[in-house]
């Protein structure tokens, strides 16, 4: 009784500071009240509050002109009513129903900061019922349903919005209990803290449109099944006041979770999932102009058993993650977030020139008093694990670490929406791959993941500044302008896990896309690439150490694409006949080949490269080419220092590459370069190469058990024994082009002009297929 | 992309040096304790012709478009590759014509290690790492034919296009490839 009296009196506390206006009743709703049990309350409430502060250490959150109105008129009151009943075993139910109602937002600041993070306004109606009891141990329990309807979330910076339209949210707790009995000591004194227990927490929510400008990016819609723990404590990170948490979320294994991304009704969706979620001295803390975020640890697991792209009758596989994030206090790498009001705009003369005048074309109008929000961010990857499942065989990529920090603006503009990204500076290491179990010994191969795009290894430095539009090439989908660089990064090619093994050193990468368009279709995921050209110069291919192996001289690649595209397509090869042609199992067999049925899953990648003639962009704002150029022989910055200066060596020139439809470069440029990979994983025949006490010369490599820990050579393994082949990637690859022309192959001496050795290649009528199973070597 | 490992590989192994390793027995089987990649499978070109013999896309020129199956032996229907080696314009082409067939093997392994013993003591003071490619035992080759002619013009399409042809070449058989080729970088980078 003790507690219901409390929520009364909260309850009357947040009722004093709305404005009401006094409604006569009717008899007949007179005689309602008369004829039920309990209490209701039915009130029109029109709230405005001008400033609404939350104070830490002196530092305060203002959030400025909130209001609770009507939908339609922002003078006008909404109408809710409470209905109050005092249930049998002593709890009491406080059912809710409130009309269309507008919550409207001006502006939020910190220290009154010149500029807000942008204002906000939801619309919405909803319904709840929550019931709450005393615990005989003390503290609360009770239930909790929700359901919020028709709304729409609007969020607005310097004029221009971006919405979440058509909003369903539906959510219940079958049991919740609340209880002043948690103690910590994390800050060096000891303390007591709520602990809020959730049993069972369903929800699910569902966007008809993210919309921009009134155009649709997709449709965003999930179910999910959870039980959590939280502690919440007085005190944050940084001074004395503030806010510390820890929580313990288990994702429960249910198949109806899932997330979904809509596009013209055809869906990606991941789906299935379940897995596990610890968070230890979450804090929140106001600082001078910022909020300042941050965790000693999180850890977890991610499962996710279905994932769908546009067809839904072919999955693509199912994935699991194990992960954990730390503070290492030795190193300085820490998990923390800064949300800043605002748009802080980075400082341009510390830019590399190749990036600057870009940076400040995309933030020219903004000044210290736009509206936005601003993100400083530093992470730290001690630890992941991230397991791919096609047909029931497993590759883990093993040893994921990761650290760094960014800086990162937001805003919406006319029709967009502006993300930029400075100084995103860090590292990241793939240790190699387990193959069939989670516990198989870890193995080199991670150059395998070349095939999508993913390096081994990267230490980086990057500027990049996106414009997200929506729209994609048909009705919705999403749009992506951008410039970024890649200031002196090394990229691991193929390393191990001491860092030995083949890398780029000292790369420049300058890249610029225009016009890239992602839709969702019915048979997969569509990336249409408008435009793009880029520049990749490698100071230094190097063997061994990225500090100090041979290097074989400089490589720069510059590329031009007008038109190329790619799709993700789910399914694999499905039945492969390898060494022969044949359709099916038997006539594979009889023309000396080997059959392979790589199951239903998997994925395909689709690519067509159109690689345009050299030329003005169409924005005019370069003129690009393909070309390669290799270069030795150069002089050394200084005698003993192994870093040489780009151009005064000698280098052959690959010039203008491009593709055509087979009458030159005057022809039209539709085919391109066309490269499908159809991605398995499967068993690979692996053959002995000498013969020794092991076995003889030609005996196939076949593991003991499912473990595939142990091994032994066989000569000629049963059906079940080739079971237990080595698992790798299957790739069942094909390469056209009609025309594939190269302008011309140069040699070049420092101060000298080019001399040409060909005067021009051209391939034509190219079609290339393979069928390569790809095995990581212990 | 597996593609382009071995092409990238294929690429490198022109200006570097390279050099052909015996191995003895017990250095073969560490190959197997070794991280890096082991690949199997075939590589077939143009074995039902390429792009521009599609009968279906009616923007080929009329020259390309040829029905082509896997016994066909329409000159058309392999891949072309053309180098201009004089001065331009004013001389003909190199051709290596009507690429077709398909390449078969078990067991080509790449991967990067270090060199410090060995090689009569040469391991030792090389102590570098290399990019070790093993040779697979076996590549079997399955009709793989070309033909290399001299063409007035690069393309068949183009105007006043004569081609005389030297010779034509078609392999079928097993090669035996055995021990590595090691790629690492030397001389002034």
């Amino acid at each position: 009784m003790k507690n219901i009296k409390l929520i009364l009196c909260a309850l009357g506390f947040f009722v004093s500071l709305s404005a009401y206006s006094l409604e006569q009743l009717s008899d007949s709703s007179l005689s309602r009240v008369q004829g039920q049990a309990g209490l209701t309350v039915e009130q029109s409430q029109l709230i405005n509050i001008g400033n609404l502060s939350y104070t830490d250490d002196g530092n305060s959150v203002n959030v400025e002109g909130l209001r609770f109105s009507s939908q339609t008129d922002p003078n006008a009151t909404a109408s809710r009513t409470y209905t109050f009943d005092v249930l049998e075993d002593g709890g009491l139910k406080i059912k809710t129903d409130i009309k269309p109602t507008q919550m409207h937002i001006d502006g939020i600041r910190i220290n009154n900061s010149g500029a807000s993070f942008g204002d906000l306004t939801l619309n919405y109606e909803a319904i709840t019922d929550f019931t709450i009891r005393g615990m005989s141990t003390g503290g609360l329990e009770g239930n909790f349903t929700t359901g919020i309807s028709n709304a729409e979330l609007i969020w607005n910076t310097n004029g221009y919005a971006m919405s979440f339209d058509n909003i369903g949210y539906n959510a219940s707790i079958d049991n919740f209990t609340l209880e002043y009995d948690v103690t910590d000591n994390t800050k060096g004194f000891l303390r007591t803290g709520l602990a809020l227990g959730m049993d069972n927490f369903n929800f699910s929510f569902s966007t008809g449109a993210l919309s921009l400008g009134g155009v649709s990016l997709g449709e965003l819609a999930g179910n999910l099944a959870l039980s959590a723990n939280a502690q919440i404590f007085a005190g944050g990170r940084l001074g004395d006041e503030g806010l510390t948490f820890h929580s313990q979320v288990n994702i429960l294994a249910d198949p109806a979770n899932e997330v979904r991304f809509t596009d013209e009704g055809n869906s990606l969706l991941m789906g299935d999932f379940s897995g596990a979620l610890n968070l230890t001295n979450l804090t929140f803390d106001v600082e001078s102009d910022h909020l300042a975020i941050g965790f000693d640890q999180m850890d977890g697991s991610f499962n996710a058993g279905r994932i769908l792209i546009g067809d839904s009758l072919r999955p693509v596989g199912s994935i699991e993650l194990d992960f954990l994030l730390n503070d290492d206090s030795v190193n300085n790498r820490y998990n923390r977030l800064q949300l800043y009001p605002g748009i802080r705009q980075p400082d341009f003369n510390a830019m590399p020139t190749e990036i600057k005048s870009y940076a400040q074309s995309f933030y020219a109008g903004l000044g210290p008093a736009s509206e936005g929000l601003s993100m400083t961010t530093q992470w730290n990857l001690a630890n992941a694990e991230l397991s791919y499942i096609d047909d029931n065989r497993r590759v883990v990529i093993s040893g994921i670490e990761s650290y760094g920090s960014a800086n990162t603006t937001i805003d919406v503009r006319d029709k967009k929406i502006a993300i930029g990204v400075s100084d995103l500076v860090g590292s990241y290491s793939i240790d190699g791959l387990r193959v069939g179990s989670k516990t198989a010994p870890i193995q080199g191969g991670a150059e395998l993941l070349l095939s999508l795009e993913v390096f081994q290894a990267m230490d980086f430095d990057i500027d990049g500044f996106t414009e997200i539009t929506a729209g994609g090439i048909s009705g919705g989908g999403i749009r992506i302008d951008g410039d970024y660089f890649f200031n002196n990064a090394n990229i691991g090619l193929s390393v191990d896990e001491n860092g030995e093994g083949i890398w780029a050193t000292g790369v420049n990468y300058d890249i610029h896309l225009r016009d890239i368009t992602f839709d969702v279709e019915s048979d997969g995921l569509k990336i249409n690439r408008g435009e793009q050209w880029s520049t990749m110069d490698i100071a230094n291919l190097r063997w061994g150490s990225k500090t100090s192996g041979r290097s074989l001289g400089r490589v720069k690649l510059e590329r031009f694409e007008q038109n190329s595209s790619l799709a993700v397509i789910p399914g694999g090869a499905g039945q492969v006949c390898v060494g022969a042609t044949g359709s099916t199992e038997a006539a594979c067999g009889s023309a000396g080949g080997r059959w392979e049925d790589r199951g239903e899953q998997g994925m395909t990648v689709s690519l067509k490269a159109a690689f345009a003639n050299a030329g003005l962009t169409t924005d005019g704002s370069a003129t690009a080419r393909n070309r390669l150029t290799w270069e030795n022989n150069r002089n050394e910055t200084s005698p003993g220092s192994g870093e040489y200066v780009n151009g005064t060596g000698t280098q052959i020139i690959f010039d203008n590459y491009s593709t055509n439809d087979g009458l030159g470069t005057t022809d039209s440029n539709d085919y391109g370069l066309q490269a499908n990979l159809n991605i398995d994983v499967y068993e690979t025949k692996v053959l002995k190469k000498s013969t020794d006490a092991l076995g003889d010369l030609g005996d196939e490599l076949i593991y003991d058990d499912a473990s595939r820990t142990d091994f032994t050579y066989v000569t000629s393994p049963s059906p079940a024994q080739k079971e237990l082949r080595p698992l790798g990637f299957a790739v069942q690859g094909n390469v056209s082009f009609k025309e594939l022309n190269i302008g011309a192959v140069q040699l070049k001496h420092p101060n000298s002009v080019a001399q040409t050795v060909f005067y021009g290649v051209v391939m034509q009528n190219l079609d290339l297929t393979t069928n390569l199973t790809a095995t990581p070597i212990q | 992309m597996i593609k382009i490992i071995i092409i990238f590989a294929t690429f490198i192994y022109l200006p570097l040096s390279v050099a052909l390793e015996p191995l003895a027995e017990e250095e073969m089987q560490q190959v197997q304790g070794q991280g890096g990649v082991y690949l199997s499978g075939d590589i077939t070109i143009n074995d039902t012709g390429g792009p521009l013999n599609n009968t279906a896309d009616t923007s080929n020129p009329a020259i390309w478009q040829k029905n082509c199956t896997t016994i066909s032996t329409d000159v058309r229907c392999g891949a072309r590759i053309a180098v201009n080696a004089g001065d331009g314009s004013n001389s003909g082409w190199l051709v290596l014509d009507n690429i077709r067939g398909r390449f078969s093997f078990e067991g080509l392994t790449l991967t990067t290690r270090t060199i410090d013993s060995g090689f009569d003591g040469d391991g030792a003071t090389f102590n570098n790492d290399v990019l070790e490619i093993g040779l697979p035992n076996t590549v079997s080759y399955g009709d793989v034919s070309y033909t290399l002619a001299n063409s007035s013009q690069a393309r068949p399409t183009d105007a006043g296009f004569q081609q005389t042809d030297i010779f034509s070449v078609n392999i079928n058989g097993d090669v035996s490839l055995r021990g590595n080729l090691l790629l690492f970088p030397t001389g002034n980078p």
